[in-house]
């Protein structure tokens, strides 16, 4: 195959910026997107509230400085102010670029792009598609990107990079319709993959896909990653699916009730209450169900999220989705009655290091939205930031490839490498002897992550769950792929992506474990409070000799000093 | 392939998923397998499928993705009917299920068949291209990010349903035009088209217009209203179709394609005489010479059955013409006023 100059690995929000911005940037190059799923169908679509933006729409004050501030306090000082800056300075620009080419935003009385509240924000800044707005954003790039006429090659899995001392000779896939093993020899590769919060399997609110494929490729190839122990724990999952209940339903006013219909947030965020940042959000839920003052059911134990007071026309209008998931999932109207929720594993802070233009340590690799790790959420990702940095950072990583790829000579990839991969999967769909099953192994990740490496961790509970996933990754040696076929072989692609899992599980039980400290996501029992001190530092995880070796990076600080951060 | 259930629980049912399998690779023609399981309230179809590949037969072949009705992978037919499994309730469908406890599970129709529930996605990718299902916006390029287009409430609300569709291709499988022509534009693609004509920010719309109209585009469609009826988000994507052809005869006039034209018999004749004169529709709507060509043979073998319908002059008008035609004449009124408004 010619070389590409560019190939994307994923096809969601921050992949399609990035294809799209790279074509804009230099339309001679040979760009491909790479997705496991048609690019549609990628959990950008998942994202309901909105997208952050100090377009002063709503607040006439609202200033792209508070934007700075709020994300930079939400972080818990653990985020990168330069990369912050270029994060929240480029919103309003890029929401606009947007609406420009057709996104549906709702809209205000005036007819400009309508904004709402959302927790931890100083003003009313979330740019919002009624709570389809990751889905209409998806939709939108989507399009743009088939009108530019961007070459896809969907339903191919990643495999491997084809690394040539510290260049990055391309890509290596498994086209899923054929089962055959492909060489994408390219000139830069950029990974847009998403998160890895599905490690929490049925304690996750994320899409069936969400493995970290990008993450784990990159690990094994040598790159480092960066501050993976922090995992978002979003408030609001529905009970018995951790399937997600966005915050604009707190946004446009909804309460979190424990079964004495106390408005508990008064106890720990007596100004924001609801609208509290989801870290303590999240904490606060799950300390009413630890002190038993949560609802019990045979599902697991719940808090209310009671709407009931925002009345039909508002839910119906505002929230549709969210009454519909809570219909089919749970058997409740929101409009009659409150909805059952309980703290999910969301969103992945952590990810494969990169500069502010995507730059990775590799040569020839870029990394951009979820996948990545600028770090622009430090320790705690402010609702409405993520959409938004899959846009700002895609479109950057799309550009800086576009603009580097030619500076880079293209190598083959040989067709022994091909093969190497090729017979590795073979060999797993021939088991001999004892085997493991998929599945237990999956279902065992989950409960080990959501029990030791969940919202409260101490180092006991850490070690075991490190002991745990190792244990795991040996059992794995022997998991056997009971599908035999070439065709479309999704028992081999779950595999795949538990093998992905599994690989970047140590690295998030392994950073909870070092990370003495108590900071936005990560809260150590034993370690209650904030230690600037020692822990005022990003972790960096890379694979050496098959295990985790942590190491430190420190945080780009410039703008504001450290703070005790309060609601 | 049965999974025995010792203690027979009341929470939890048998239920038998009759499962279409076809592999490419070593099947010579599709079959059924069926797998029993137990299933308790509040499981979707999804679930029970996961629940079989895990512990039944990890060889079934499905796509799913988000599980929560909003990224369209795990479109497929349950029980004859096409749906998303991430939202259908197990116990829900067994209620209308013909045969006690079973449900079957088949791929969607109209595509091609890679294996098992896949279907290929590719044709409806294709057709989105072909009718450019983009805004192609109206601001220069270099013009971009720096303001927004102001769009009414009233602009918003014209494609504020239809971009809820997430393609999952269950209006696909469900149309009838498609069962007769792969070539047809397909639900899914009209409603996106509609939704990017009635776009203010967008500039193509007479180019997407001009292709809607041609063959196998919007005036195929029969009306059965399969299409709104199975849509998961339900749009109501037959607004959509009718939307664009009324664009099409205000926009490019009623003599514009034989869709236009036909269109405009029905009007003038129901008009007239309260009925249709079928024996002349087909010269009315193609012209002399492409009936003739065309449509020789059929009207042959309908004389020789007697199927013909009635000459032009044997067809009476209905009882009370008059009154409909005034009442004809105050609805074509209304509607015409409606556009006006519309149009404002």
């Amino acid at each position: 195959m010619k070389p590409f100059d560019i190939v994307i690995v994923g096809g969601g929000g921050a992949g399609l910026y990035a294809a799209m911005e790279a074509m804009k940037t230099n339309p001679a190059l040979n760009i491909a997107v790479l997705s496991k799923v048609y690019p549609n169908r990628s959990h950008t679509s998942a994202a309901q509230g909105g997208a952050n933006a100090a377009l002063a729409n709503k607040a006439k004050d609202d200033t792209v400085e508070m934007h700075i501030f709020d994300t930079i306090k939400g972080s818990d000082y653990l985020a990168d102010q330069d990369a912050v800056e270029v994060l929240c300075s480029e919103a309003p620009k890029i929401i606009r670029e947007l609406e420009n080419i057709g996104t549906p935003w709702s809209r205000l009385e005036d007819n400009t792009i309508a904004q709402r509240p959302f927790g931890g924000a100083g003003r009313p800044r979330c740019c919002y598609c009624a709570d389809k707005t990751g889905h209409t954003i998806l939709q939108t790039l989507y399009e743009q990107c088939l009108k530019k006429g961007v070459i896809f090659f969907n339903e191919y899995f990643a495999l491997n990079l084809s690394v040539n001392g510290s260049r990055s000779k391309g890509l290596i896939a498994m086209n899923m319709k054929t089962g055959a093993v492909e060489a994408f020899p390219a000139r830069t590769v950029i990974f847009a993959t998403g998160g890895y919060a599905k490690m929490y399997w049925n304690r996750s609110s994320n899409a069936a896909g969400n493995t970290g494929d990008g993450q784990a490729i990159a690990y094994r190839a040598g790159i480092p990653l960066k501050d993976m122990e922090f995992v978002q724990f979003h408030p609001t999952g529905l009970r018995k699916s951790g399937l997600l209940v966005t915050e604009g339903a707190r946004g446009e006013g909804g309460y979190l009730l424990n079964k004495d219909g106390e408005r508990f947030m008064a106890r720990y965020a007596p100004e924001k209450m609801e609208l509290g940042p989801r870290d303590l959000v999240s904490r606060s839920l799950e300390t009413e169900i630890l002190q038993g003052r949560g609802f019990d059911s045979p599902a697991g134990k719940y808090i209310h999220l009671d709407l009931t007071h925002l009345g039909a026309d508002l839910i119906k209008s505002r929230l549709p989705q969210i009454r519909e998931m809570a219909m089919n999932f749970e058997g409740v109207d929101p409009i009659l009655e409150p909805i059952p929720v309980r703290p999910t594993a969301h969103y992945s802070m952590g990810g494969i290091d990169t500069d502010n233009y995507g730059r990775t340590v590799m040569e020839g690799v870029y990394a951009a939205g979820e996948s990545a790790c600028v770090s622009v959420h430090g320790a705690n990702r402010l609702g409405g930031n993520s959409l938004l940095d899959i846009l700002v950072f895609g479109r950057i990583a799309g550009h800086t490839a576009a603009l580097e790829a030619r500076k880079f000579e293209p190598s083959a990839i040989s067709e022994d490498e091909v093969k190497d991969q090729l017979a590795e999967l073979r060999s797993s769909m021939q088991p001999s002897g004892h085997y493991e099953r998929y599945g237990e192994l999956r279902e065992e990740l989950g409960q080990t992550m959501a029990l030791n490496v969940g919202i409260y961790r101490e180092a006991s509970l850490l070690k075991k769950g490190i002991a745990e996933v190792l244990e795991l990754k040996e059992r794995f040696k022997k998991v056997r792929v009971a599908d035999s076929s070439d065709v479309f072989n999704t028992n081999l692609l779950q595999v795949l992506e538990l093998k992905n899992m599994l690989d970047l599980a140590e690295t998030v039980a392994a950073g909870a474990l070092a990370r003495e400290e108590s900071r936005g996501s990560h809260t150590r029992t034993d370690f209650p409070t904030r230690d600037d001190e020692k822990w005022h530092k990003h972790t960096m995880s890379t694979l050496v000799d098959g295990n985790v070796k942590l190491g430190e990076k420190p945080v780009t600080m410039g703008r504001y000093e450290l703070q005790e951060r309060t609601y | 392939m049965t999974v025995s259930t010792d203690q027979h629980n009341e929470a939890k049912r048998d239920v038998t998923f009759k499962v279409f399998r076809f592999n490419p690779q070593v099947d010579s023609k599709p079959y059924f397998d069926d797998y029993k399981i137990p299933v308790e309230r509040g499981v979707t179809v999804l679930r029970a499928l996961n629940y079989i590949k895990e512990h039944v037969d990890a060889s079934v072949s499905f796509r799913a993705f988000c599980q929560a009705g909003i990224c369209g992978s795990c479109g497929m037919r349950v029980n004859g009917i096409s749906m998303l499994a991430c939202t259908s309730q197990v116990w829900e469908v067994l209620a209308k299920s013909k045969e006690e406890g079973v449900i079957k599970v088949e791929p969607l129709r109209n595509l091609p068949l890679i294996k098992d529930l896949i279907v290929d996605m590719d044709p409806l990718v294709d057709k989105m291209k072909h009718y450019s299902n983009w805004v192609d916006s109206s601001m220069p390029e270099a013009e971009m990010g720096k303001k927004e287009f102001l769009v009414s409430e009233e602009e918003f609300l014209k494609y504020d349903k239809a971009t809820d569709c997430i393609l999952c291709a269950s209006c696909v499988s469900e149309c009838s035009i498609l069962r007769a022509n792969k070539e047809y534009v397909s639900p899914a693609v009209l409603l996106k088209s509609y939704r990017m004509n009635v776009d203010t920010r967008d500039s193509i719309h007479d180019l997407r217009l001009a292709e809607l109209v041609k063959d196998h585009g919007v005036w195929d469609c029969t009306h059965c209203y399969r299409c709104q009826e199975s849509c998961v988000k339900s749009i109501p994507i037959m607004d959509a179709i009718h939307g664009i052809r009324e664009d099409a005869l205000e926009s490019r006039g009623m003599k514009d394609t034989s869709g236009a034209k036909h269109a405009e018999a029905f009007m003038s004749d129901i008009e007239k005489k309260g009925k249709l004169v079928e024996a002349t529709l087909p010269f009315r709507t193609n012209g002399v010479l492409w009936t003739m060509q065309n449509l020789l043979p059929m009207a042959v073998k309908m004389i020789l059955k007697r199927r013909t319908p009635p000459p032009p002059p044997m067809v009476k008008p209905s009882k009370g013409i008059k009154e409909f035609r005034g009442e004809f004449r105050e609805m074509s009124e209304h509607v015409k006023q409606d556009h006006k408004s519309h149009k404002k």
